[in-house]
């Protein structure tokens, strides 16, 4: 078994300390640590093959970026670190951990009415995986990979944005 | 929405994206019929279709957009300061901050000597399996004297702070140096023998280092001397002659790759295939993952990367690299010998560092070699034996005393005092400004940010590309740095007030002598997509500049520094190109760049080409 996803989210955690100026890895060796430990309770699943391991592992790091979103979201943030950016596109806005509860949500809502097109969301998104890997996941063709990403992603749009309005 | 409905709405969907304009709106209406609600429902999806394509709604990946999740602003404090004393250690600078905490330039006051102290964010140090892990570091490395490998000094535990001590090396890692440059051929298999000479000393011990990588390997800036570092991960082997099943799984490398002391980010683009297979997992490992480190080295990209972790591992255990013959024109023979230090089965690869090291060295010879033998046939005619070694002596000698030369020439610039200006009448003492600059970039390539590194100057970037302006400055001084967006025909540009910002300095431009001052503070300047030459001008003064203490009033969090009033936009584009007019005197090192200039006000531009 390859602990993926501790890799994955330890590059991650790695990657985003490193733009940031001081070393901080408060939160990311808990976050390891989490995604580690829900692995080792994985470890009675069996690992038919790779396909049921990416699935896993998309579940694993939805869970985990859900709850520190949920954590973030609801803690109070007062003057955090303020960006000056050209392109002010790497500003952390304390929205980022609401949005991302709201985008879990509304996915819960497409899996009721519509589980693959839901999972396909998850694998691609949260799973990093390319359609003709989720293709081989699923067991479908990849043009219904493509199909079922615009209407789910369309429909997760829409959600959101009534959602942000209301 | 009932599953009914949802189905309804899909299938008309689905259709209607592959069609255009009329012919959609028209299969719309004709599938819904009657049903107002439907088509309602239907064509507010295409417009979300349409929107979520063009924003590209969740277009990249959970992790990365959720990655400013995993940090909190109090996780930003710094720790210790100039001159501030731990245990018998006064610091004296700041030399890096990764993510297991702080690295220090300080001086050990029992001993006289300077060290690197490198002292562990708190939260590792509650760590138990960590501080294992240090200690093992500490006793390997020091159980391993050889000039290869860096000196740890100490290991311990004062006011609370958990530090490591160890030997100082004025250089960068070979990962800076190949974010820089690429190795010249012989500077290549130099570093993989120096390498090779510290494993073979550390395998001797029956000791695998486990993560040797660019950022592992250090390069002292004087002579070349090659230090390995971080043998946090090492592991003590049985000897190779017994049974395979007898060694312990490496299972323990895969899960614990990534909490590795020292390691700024990590990777695992230099595993072995037993690694990445968590099977076992001896010195051949090691020389696995230095034939990558030269490939790398002699091709500039790694062989093994895939878009996810999951995808490198496969790499590693099914695919063989890119052909090195298509990627290089490295000789032969080097790329024979990376061949076989990557071979899949570490049975097939060197059995030992030294095998490794002896075609290396055998390799430099010929090449040495070559080349006196190739100039040769230049200046004689067929070149006997004996003139070659002659020539090699002469070419040695020339060399040696080019580089006494160019030593003392650099010292004799260095030393001489400032020119006494000639003119008539006394000589009054002239004002002079004077600050050094130096950018840490962070290369954007192939969908991921590269690790940091640092350079005296201008380099040309790409979009995704990160930086970060750092001045100290001598002196005291106003220091007012502003980027300059790329041109737009005849008007004047708009400017971005980088420092002092409200947040920054406690919004004052009045450095104190020796100051240094990163910019952004907490983030970084990143390059968008749009094409252009952007400045980055510094400006340094013996008195508050009016004109842009006047500008900074305009200054908020709000606008993030961008000056949108272009009568202010004027005054500051006026006054920089009057007063840049005198150009001061550049002096780039290796690392940083020192402006001077006489008078009381320094302007100077940095240009940041962007492609």
């Amino acid at each position: 078994m390859y602990p993926l996803v501790y890799d994955e989210l330890h590059r991650l955690a790695r990657r985003y300390m490193s733009r940031e100026r001081k070393g901080h890895t408060l939160q990311t060796t808990a976050l390891i640590n989490e995604a580690y430990v829900r692995l080792v309770d994985q470890r009675n699943v069996h690992w038919a093959n790779r396909s049921h391991f990416f699935a896993i592992s998309a579940q694993i790091m939805r869970r985990i970026l859900i709850d520190h979103a949920r954590r973030h979201a609801y803690a109070k943030r007062g003057g955090g670190a303020q960006q000056v950016s050209l392109d002010e596109a790497a500003t952390v806005t304390s929205t980022r951990g609401a949005e991302m509860l709201r985008l879990d949500e509304a996915l819960q809502t497409l899996a009721t009415m519509d589980p693959r097109r839901s999972q396909v969301v998850e694998l691609r998104y949260f799973g990093g995986l390319n359609n003709e890997e989720i293709a081989g996941v699923l067991n479908v063709s990849e043009n219904t990979v493509t199909r079922d990403w615009n209407m789910a992603r369309a429909w997760l749009y829409q959600q959101l944005n009534e959602s942000a309005a209301n | 929405m009932s599953p009914e409905r949802w189905q309804q709405i899909s299938r008309i969907f689905k259709s209607a994206i592959s069609l255009d304009g009329e012919a959609r709106a028209a299969y719309v209406v004709d599938q819904c019929g009657t049903d107002e609600s439907l088509r309602s429902e239907v064509e507010k999806l295409l417009a979300f279709h349409h929107r979520a394509a063009e924003e590209n709604f969740i277009g990249g990946r959970a992790a990365d957009d959720g990655a400013a999740l995993l940090i909190e602003p109090e996780d930003l404090k710094p720790r210790l300061e100039k001159d501030q004393k731990l245990g018998s250690y006064l610091i004296l600078d700041q030399l890096g901050t990764g993510g297991m905490g702080e690295v220090y330039l300080a001086k050990d006051s029992r001993l006289e000597r300077t060290v690197a102290l490198k002292v562990l964010s708190p939260d590792i140090a509650e760590d138990k399996h960590r501080m294992q892990r240090f200690r093992q570091e500490a006793k390997v490395a020091s159980s391993l004297n050889q000039p290869n490998i860096l000196t740890i000094f100490e290991f311990g535990e004062v006011d609370g702070l958990t530090f490591l001590a160890t030997e100082f090396i004025d250089g960068e890692t070979l990962r800076t140096w190949l974010h820089r440059d690429r190795l010249k051929v012989p500077e290549t298999i130099d570093v993989a023998i120096q390498v090779l000479t510290a494993l073979e000393a550390a395998h001797e011990a029956r000791i695998v280092h486990r993560d040797i990588k660019p950022e592992n390997v250090m390069i002292r800036h004087r002579d070349r001397l090659v230090k390995v570092v971080d043998f946090g991960l090492a592991k003590v082997t049985e000897k190779r002659s017994r049974a395979f099943t007898e060694q312990g799984l490496d299972t323990e490398a895969i899960t614990e790759f990534k909490t590795t002391p020292g390691v700024l980010m990590g990777t695992i683009n230099y595993m072995s295939p037993e690694q990445a297979r968590a099977g076992a997992v001896d010195e051949r490992t090691d020389i696995w993952s230095v034939g990558v480190m030269l490939y790398e080295m002699v091709t500039g990209v790694i062989p093994f990367g895939g878009p996810t972790t999951s995808h490198t591992l496969v790499q590693i255990i099914e695919q063989e690299p890119p052909p090195l013959s298509k990627a290089t024109d490295a000789p032969a023979e080097l790329q024979r010998i990376i061949r076989k230090a990557m071979a899949k089965s570490p049975d097939e690869r060197y059995q030992s560092a030294k095998d490794m090291a002896v075609d290396l060295k055998h390799l430099q010879k010929q090449l040495d070699h070559r080349e006196v033998a190739t100039d040769d046939t230049d200046y004689t005619d067929q070149g006997s034996e004996k003139k070659r070694v002659v020539f090699v002596a002469l070419v040695a000698m020339v060399a040696a005393t080019a580089a006494i030369f160019a030593v003392s020439v650099w010292r004799a610039s260095r030393e001489r005092p400032p020119a006494a200006v000639p003119g008539p009448g006394p000589v009054v003492a002239q004002p002079e400004r004077m600050l050094t600059y130096w950018l840490t970039v962070q290369k954007f390539r192939d969908g991921r940010l590269k690790e940091p590194y640092v350079i005296a100057g201008e380099i040309n970037f790409e979009a995704g590309d990160q930086i970060r302006l750092n001045v100290r400055t001598p002196q005291a001084g106003y220091l007012y740095v502003l980027n300059e967006g790329p041109r737009t025909g005849e008007t004047v540009p708009e400017f971005v007030m980088l420092f002092p910002s409200p947040t920054a300095n406690k919004g004052s431009p009045l450095l104190a002598a020796d100051q240094q001052i990163q910019i952004p503070q907490k983030s970084w300047l990143r390059f968008d997509a749009q094409e252009g030459v952007e400045r980055l001008w510094l400006v340094f003064a013996e008195k508050a500049v009016p004109e842009l203490e006047s500008v900074k009033g305009f200054v908020n969090d709000q606008s993030k520094g961008l000056i949108t009033d272009m009568t202010q936009n004027k005054t500051i584009h006026d006054l920089l190109t009057t007063r840049s007019t005198t150009k001061p005197n550049v002096e780039k090192g290796e690392t940083l760049t020192t402006l001077k200039t006489p008078g009381d006000l320094l302007v100077y531009p940095i240009r940041l080409e962007h492609h």
